[in-house]
């Protein structure tokens, strides 16, 4: 569906993206991460063609970027907002008249969507009326009306809460069994980890890591020790064989540097800390990418504490 | 183009439907024609009452003709004599009697005021007049007039000269003018051009205004609500910018259209008459090339801006462009074919107000017609250009204002 290749902009001074390639198919979805400021949303409007790349090309299913490819894309922007004093169903349907679908049609499409968001009582109202977590919905719903092939969103969990983050997970996997290519970009690993079928971590505007999410984390090995515990755990990055710990109020993830000696390590552990729970596994998305961007080294809260 | 109409579309009728339209359509004529109106009605009001004036006539030979005089020329719609005159003091009377008889009578209000006519009238120049309200501009007018009508009469009178003769050897002239083209002789007085070209002037000031602040507060607007991340992955940064010019200016030419039906109507029913504007269709042509051209460059100027005031800034700076040849519009008008006018001609942002100008005057050349409409074109495509380039990266800067230098750089970009 898309193919982006050795993409380069460069800001001035500063070199934002750095000869990045991906790709990604229908029926798939691609987790771009990266931390704050990486280049993963000027990587986003280049695809997008709202601005121009300094080098590379950007296909789409084989062909440039022409008129026509705008609407077969789905967008939802980082930076959130919309209309303030219009109200919400003309706003939906002017954008759907932007993407050149018949009004009649676009009016049942929200009609449903707006019905599966639970926003139909707001059919009517100014957009100033509803709260920040609904203007989202909202904004999702633009983005996905035109029945996209290519659907781009950049961190589309920030601002929901739980239930709708569930929402928005199952209408996702519902886009890609439709054979949609899905990216979405997102800081918070566990999202990715759990919806991504491949990933491409962004660094400084570089590729750091990609490939699919199995295949990266079985790469990594099970080196890692996942645990819940009461107790000041503080003193776990001090231990012998820890490589790297990320230390949270009640959750650690050891990452050591070998497999074994485990049950010696366990014992200290135990005899210092109640532990509740413990498990030898493959490291998580959030401890490779902390380990590939190089967060401080044996402190965790504070960098990688985003759930 | 099916997306340049859609933009237009939301634009038009979004904001035609919004309060803020509908006030500023009713509250601008009302506030112009209060402008207009309200202080001549307020001063020109005729008197419903007659107003006693009271007069200390020292010299004894002005009072009893100023009576005669005040009863023939000024009179109320209902036929009473609109000034009665009562003698409050006469020669008999030294004058700080008469002033504090007089004084006290205008404090107790038994008459609005006096004049103190003085004994040397006929070789002195000034008389005094005392009232409460020293504002009422028209009495104290009304007064001078008549009494040195009178002493000036007198005065011819002793030298044996008829007054009656002198009034008609030195009537005043008036002047007609008669303007002549090719199509034939008309009367019209400069009064008549001026007020010509001055609606058209007011016209497009308004237009340029109104379309104008429109445009900077939309892309404002969506640049601040994030929207136009939205918009430009849906449609071309040029489909955009056209399609906001386009129907933004239709609202603009609507309130406008609106405004000079309101303004026809009220002159029909007041029995004004409308003169249609000579060469009306050649300053149609100049009308909409120069709203292009002020439109692009609305465009260039407002899509860089981030907050309010940089956005009032911006139009207030483009409006005084506009506001000069208002201010120049005598001088032009009084001499429309000197050099300085020809040159300013060709100043594209002037060049529409010039011509509005000159050419119910006097037709300027068809060489200087043709090339100025070539210039003004030329310069309304240049601009348009450059205002795509820029708002098509300017949308999405957000924050810090670019430089100028950074907005050549965008010139360079494609």
């Amino acid at each position: 569906m898309l193919t982006v290749s050795h993409l380069r902009k460069q800001y001035s001074t500063v070199l934002a993206v750095d000869d990045v390639s991906l790709s990604v198919q229908g029926g798939e979805i691609l987790g771009l991460l990266g931390p704050n400021g990486a280049g993963k949303t000027t990587i986003i409007r280049m695809i997008l063609d709202i601005i121009q790349a300094d080098a590379g090309t950007i296909s789409y299913d084989g062909k440039p970027f022409t008129d026509a490819v705008r609407n077969l894309i789905g967008y939802l922007p980082e930076e959130r907002g919309l209309y303030r004093k219009n109200k919400l169903i003309n706003t939906i349907l002017y954008f759907a008249s932007l993407k050149q679908i018949d009004s009649d049609e676009a009016k049942r499409r929200a009609y449903d969507w707006l019905k599966r968001f639970d926003l139909l009582n707001y059919y009517d109202r100014k957009l100033e009326e509803l709260s920040k977590g609904n203007q989202q919905k909202v904004q999702f719903i633009i983005s996905i009306l035109h029945d996209p092939q290519l659907v781009i969103l950049d961190e589309p969990f920030s601002g929901l809460d739980p239930v709708n983050q569930i929402l928005m997970k199952d209408i996702l996997s519902e886009l890609k069994h439709q054979g949609k290519a899905i990216i979405f970009s997102t800081h918070q690993m566990d999202h990715a980890e759990k919806l991504c079928d491949s990933i491409c971590l962004i660094n400084q505007g570089k590729v750091i890591l990609e490939g699919k999410v199995d295949e990266i984390k079985r790469r990594y090995g099970k080196n890692t020790i996942q645990m819940i515990y009461n107790g000041d755990g503080s003193f776990l990055s001090t231990l012998a064989s820890v490589k790297t710990a990320y230390i949270y109020e009640n959750y650690a993830e050891l990452v050591l540097d070998t497999d074994r000696h485990q049950n010696k390590l366990l014992t200290e552990i135990a005899s210092r800390l109640d532990v509740r729970k413990y498990e030898n596994v493959e490291p998580s998305l959030n401890a490779i990418f902390l380990e590939l961007v190089g967060a401080d080294k044996k402190i965790g809260g504070e960098t990688g504490g985003k759930q | 183009m099916r997306k340049v109409l859609a933009v237009a579309k939301w634009e038009y009728i979004e904001k035609i439907k919004s309060k803020a339209f509908l006030f500023s359509l009713i509250i601008i004529p009302v506030i112009m024609i209060g402008m207009g109106v309200l202080p001549g009605l307020l001063a020109s009001r005729p008197d419903t009452e007659s107003k006693i004036i009271g007069v200390f006539d020292q010299s004894g030979e002005i009072y009893q003709p100023l009576k005669k005089y005040l009863n023939i020329h000024y009179q109320l719609p209902s036929g009473k004599p609109n000034y009665v005159l009562v003698s409050v003091a006469d020669t008999l009377n030294t004058v700080q009697e008469g002033k504090n008889l007089a004084d006290a009578l205008v404090l107790a209000s038994e008459i609005e005021g006096y004049v103190i006519i003085p004994k040397s009238i006929m070789s002195d120049t000034s008389v005094e007049y005392r009232s409460e309200n020293v504002g009422n501009i028209r009495v104290t007018d009304r007064l001078t007039n008549a009494i040195r009508d009178l002493v000036v009469e007198k005065k011819l009178h002793d030298q044996g000269i008829d007054p009656i003769l002198v009034k008609q050897l030195i009537s005043p002239l008036e002047m007609r003018t008669i303007k002549l083209s090719k199509s034939g002789a008309e009367e019209s007085g400069f009064t008549q051009v001026f007020f010509t070209a001055y609606v058209f002037m007011m016209m497009m000031l308004f237009l340029v205004l109104t379309s104008g602040q429109l445009l900077v507060r939309s892309m404002l607007e969506e640049k601040s609500n994030r929207v136009v991340e939205i918009l430009v992955s849906s449609c071309s940064a040029n489909d955009l910018m056209a399609g906001k010019v386009l129907g933004l200016s239709g609202l603009g030419l609507t309130q406008m259209g609106i405004w000079v039906v309101m303004g026809l109507a009220i002159s029909l029913k007041f029995g004004v008459s409308v003169i249609a504007l000579p060469s009306a269709l050649l300053l149609l042509l100049y009308f909409i090339l120069g709203y292009v051209l002020y439109a692009a460059l609305f465009v260039a100027a407002g899509s860089p801006v981030s907050t309010e005031q940089e956005a009032q800034q911006i139009t207030s700076y483009l409006s005084l462009t506009l506001v000069l040849p208002i201010a120049l519009a005598l001088p032009v008008m009084q001499n429309p074919n000197s050099m300085l006018v020809k040159v300013l001609t060709f100043v594209p942002l002037m060049t529409p107000t010039m011509m509005a100008m000159r050419i119910p005057i006097h037709m300027p050349s068809t060489i200087e017609i043709v090339s100025s409409l070539a210039l003004l074109a030329l310069s309304a495509i240049v601009m348009m250009w450059i205002a795509g380039k820029i708002f098509r990266v300017a949308i999405l800067v957000y924050g810090k204002r670019p430089s100028i230098r950074e907005l050549l750089r965008y010139l360079r970009s494609n």
